[in-house]
């Protein structure tokens, strides 16, 4: 196994920039997922590390040691798809041993090395069945098997899991992250997907139009996001970006729905996200001070309750526990912890 | 009227029974989710409403009206797939306008409606672009924008958020919702996404192997769930369901739990309607409603995992990973430790071990 790493890595597709001096390392027995919105350069990251694309400049170091002239084929690096690829006519056995037989492995070592991936799969009982007679996730299982057989340096996954059930993918993604853990790999996995994203990942890299804007642990980011096109990216609902308007001590934000006091770094500040679990929502009374907002929308979603509200011509998202009790057309009071709303200055970037 | 009546309805493939007879009302300006996993038998229904498929026995009524042998174009439905079909030579204006020309409706009025539409589904700087050029995202919404300006009486919805990635999926859900709200059509919405349905629905027809398993508002559903299926499919994550054995103590009724301990007394009008039958039952509890304990008090189940998904922590508890507990995103647990646990009262649920239907609790009288 392997550490990778990209040493400002830029590429051109005639006048469009896909990647912008990208620099990361991935450790070895790492779990990367490379985040970001359609088109942000995710996939341009795979095809170069596997060796389908050359970068313009920089450098694709594997362990250390330079590969921008190591072709596709000596790199060692396995690569599952989105749509899986399995051969529909063979089984799955026959499918994992394929990049064995390729290679012209011996029967004996073959039969060992697949029966050592299918028992760490948990594949064993279905080797003998064709892709058509596997759920979805028992040929997610084998499409990774043929991927790991021949031991590659880093396995990169991309987007695997979008095309199966909702419920399917929230336990598959868990599999997938106990699968890397007991097998010890290094591996790059791309998403379009925040909750995937943060779910798996050690460590994730978030890209917006071929840049890196952050990388750090799930947590981390979405914490503390870096500026406010991470900040918007990581969460469901999105993060409420509210403008600032200040008022002697105070930021007025959603026409006078919510104040804040004024202070430290946040005087500086352009705009305030806060996240929709962070925004407090209580019945309006006549006894409180400012201005009441109004419920828009409630969706009830069991454990938990999003309420769409609106201040003026703001509109912002709280996530609530549970299932409280909030009607459309209702008066609400809106309140937030100072210390829980992120600061962005003129630009965007976060202010601490 | 635009209701929809399905009585006995039923589907067969050969041998495969796709549907099984489906009782279901729809009412007039309704959203109603037709919700589960892959071959269950919600697109079947959804192509019998469409008129794309025949029923193989039962009956379709829009309100007094018998669909039987009435073809697709004839029944006033729209219709949006998973893979939106849009005509990519033409511009998104031209796409738009397609069924009000073809229904020979004036040119002005036509230009107006498509405006109005694109307004709506915020399309009104892409109109002359030509659909071959737009991302996924936008085609859906094309997709849909062209069968919402005809207003048909009902609109049928076919997993129309599948294909779209998941932020531009959170945006869809709020339109989807506004635009039926809008123009109160009767929509039916196929999914295999509870967060969909519990978003946009009214009501909620859950459905699996070909059987509907329960209708009801979403937290009808999320809150008393007809049977173990229902209530480990609604919920993000669904619902923790332990199989036990009833034990009599000094103190009332138990669930011997085996290696996960034995549960709290369970409320007397639970324990009563248990007496009253036999076997293994479901414990069953919703993972936002663990509430922790001292270590070794009440019921005990390995961490074996965690994630962390921002607002968030979702632990996985026993080796097989099968309970779950939902905390917010600091609350301290640790993995590879254990957690010691209890469920409220007001937050139980139990099954019957075989069935799996939910056992209620017996009705206290006088």
């Amino acid at each position: 196994m392997a550490e990778i790493a990209f040493r400002n890595v830029c590429k051109h597709y005639g006048k469009i920039s896909a990647l912008d001096d990208v620099s990361f390392t991935v450790k070895d027995n790492e779990f990367f997922c490379l985040f970001g919105p359609p088109l942000s350069g995710k996939t341009t990251i795979l095809r170069i590390l596997l060796g389908l694309e050359t970068p313009d400049s920089g450098e694709v170091l594997i362990d250390g040691n330079p590969a921008n002239g190591i072709s596709p084929g000596d790199r060692n690096i396995a690569m599952v798809f989105q749509n899986l690829a399995l051969f529909p006519h063979m089984t799955a056995r026959d499918n994992v041993a394929f990049p064995l037989v390729e290679r012209n492995m011996t029967a004996s070592e073959i039969e060992k090395r697949l029966r050592d991936v299918a028992v760490k799969l948990h594949i064993t009982h279905i080797m003998h069945k064709p892709p058509g007679q596997l759920s979805g996730g028992e040929r997610q299982r084998v499409a990774i098997a043929r991927a790991l057989v021949r031991d590659p340096v880093a396995c990169l996954m991309d987007d695997p899991i979008s095309a199966l059930d909702a419920r399917l993918r929230e336990s598959t993604r868990v599999e997938l992250k106990r699968i890397q853990r007991d097998l010890g790999r290094t591996l790059i996995y791309v998403t379009h997907d925040q909750e995937e994203a943060m779910s798996v990942a050690d460590r994730m890299a978030i890209l917006v139009d071929g840049k890196i804007q952050q990388i750090g642990t799930p947590d981390a980011v979405y914490r503390k996001p870096t500026n406010v096109a991470v900040a918007r990216l990581l969460g469901s609902p999105a993060i409420n970006l509210l403008p600032m308007k200040r008022s002697d001590r105070t930021w007025q934000l959603a026409d006078g729905g919510l104040v804040l006091p004024a202070n430290g770094a946040s005087s500086a500040a352009n705009s305030i996200g806060i996240r929709p679990e962070d925004l407090k929502v209580a019945h309006w009374n006549n006894k409180l001070k400012g201005k009441p907002a109004t419920v828009f929308q409630v969706e009830p979603l069991g454990g938990t309750t999003v309420l769409t509200i609106r201040s003026g011509e703001t509109q912002l998202k709280a996530l609530l526990r549970g299932q409280p009790d909030f009607k459309p057309n209702m008066q609400v009071s809106l309140s937030c912890d100072p210390k829980s709303a992120h600061y962005f200055g003129d630009s965007g970037e976060a202010l601490q | 009227m635009s209701t929809i009546h399905l009585r006995k309805l039923a589907k067969k493939f050969g041998n495969f029974t796709a549907l099984k007879s489906m009782d279901l009302d729809i009412a007039d300006g309704e959203f109603m989710a037709i919700l589960g996993p892959s071959g269950c038998g919600k697109s079947t229904t959804m192509n019998m409403i469409a008129g794309l498929e025949e029923p193989t026995s039962g009956s379709i009524h829009f309100g007094a009206r018998d669909m039987a042998g009435v073809p697709m174009g004839r029944r006033n439905v729209g219709f949006v797939f998973q893979n939106y079909a849009i005509f990519t030579h033409m511009t998104v204006r031209q796409n738009l306008a397609y069924g009000p020309t073809m229904q020979r409706m004036p040119v002005a009025d036509v230009k107006t409606k498509v405006e109005e539409m694109a307004s709506f589904l915020q399309l009104t700087e892409l109109l002359d672009r030509k659909a071959d050029k737009l991302s996924v995202n936008i085609l859906q919404r094309v997709a849909i924008g062209r069968s919402a300006i005809l207003k048909p009486a009902i609109f049928l919805l076919d997993e129309p958020l599948s294909n779209v990635d998941a932020a531009f999926r959170a945006v869809m859900r709020t339109e989807l919702k506004q635009l039926q709200r809008q123009f109160r059509q009767t929509m039916v919405y196929v999914t295999h996404d509870q967060l969909e349905a519990m978003t946009m629905a009214d009501r909620i027809a859950v459905m699996d192997h070909g059987v509907l398993q329960q209708v009801g508002t979403p937290l009808e559903i999320y809150n008393n769930p007809a049977n173990i299926f229902v209530a480990s499919f609604i919920g993000s994550p669904g619902m923790n369901l332990l199989k036990g054995k009833p034990v009599e103590s000094k103190e009332g009724l138990r669930v011997d739990l085996g290696p996960v301990g034995a549960t709290p007394v369970l409320p007397p009008a639970l324990a009563s309607r248990l007496r009253q039958s036999n076997g293994d039952v479901w414990y069953g509890f919703r993972p936002e409603n663990i509430n922790v304990e001292k270590k070794s008090r009440g019921l005990t189940l390995p961490v074996t995992f965690m994630e962390r998904i921002g607002a968030r922590t979702i632990v996985h508890l026993g080796e097989d990973l099968s309970t779950k507990a939902v905390f917010d995103n600091d609350t301290p647990v640790d993995a590879g430790g254990s957690l010691s646990f209890s469920v409220l009262p007001e937050h139980l649920l139990l099954f019957d071990g075989k069935s799996g239907i939910r056992i209620e609790a017996e009705a206290v009288h006088g």
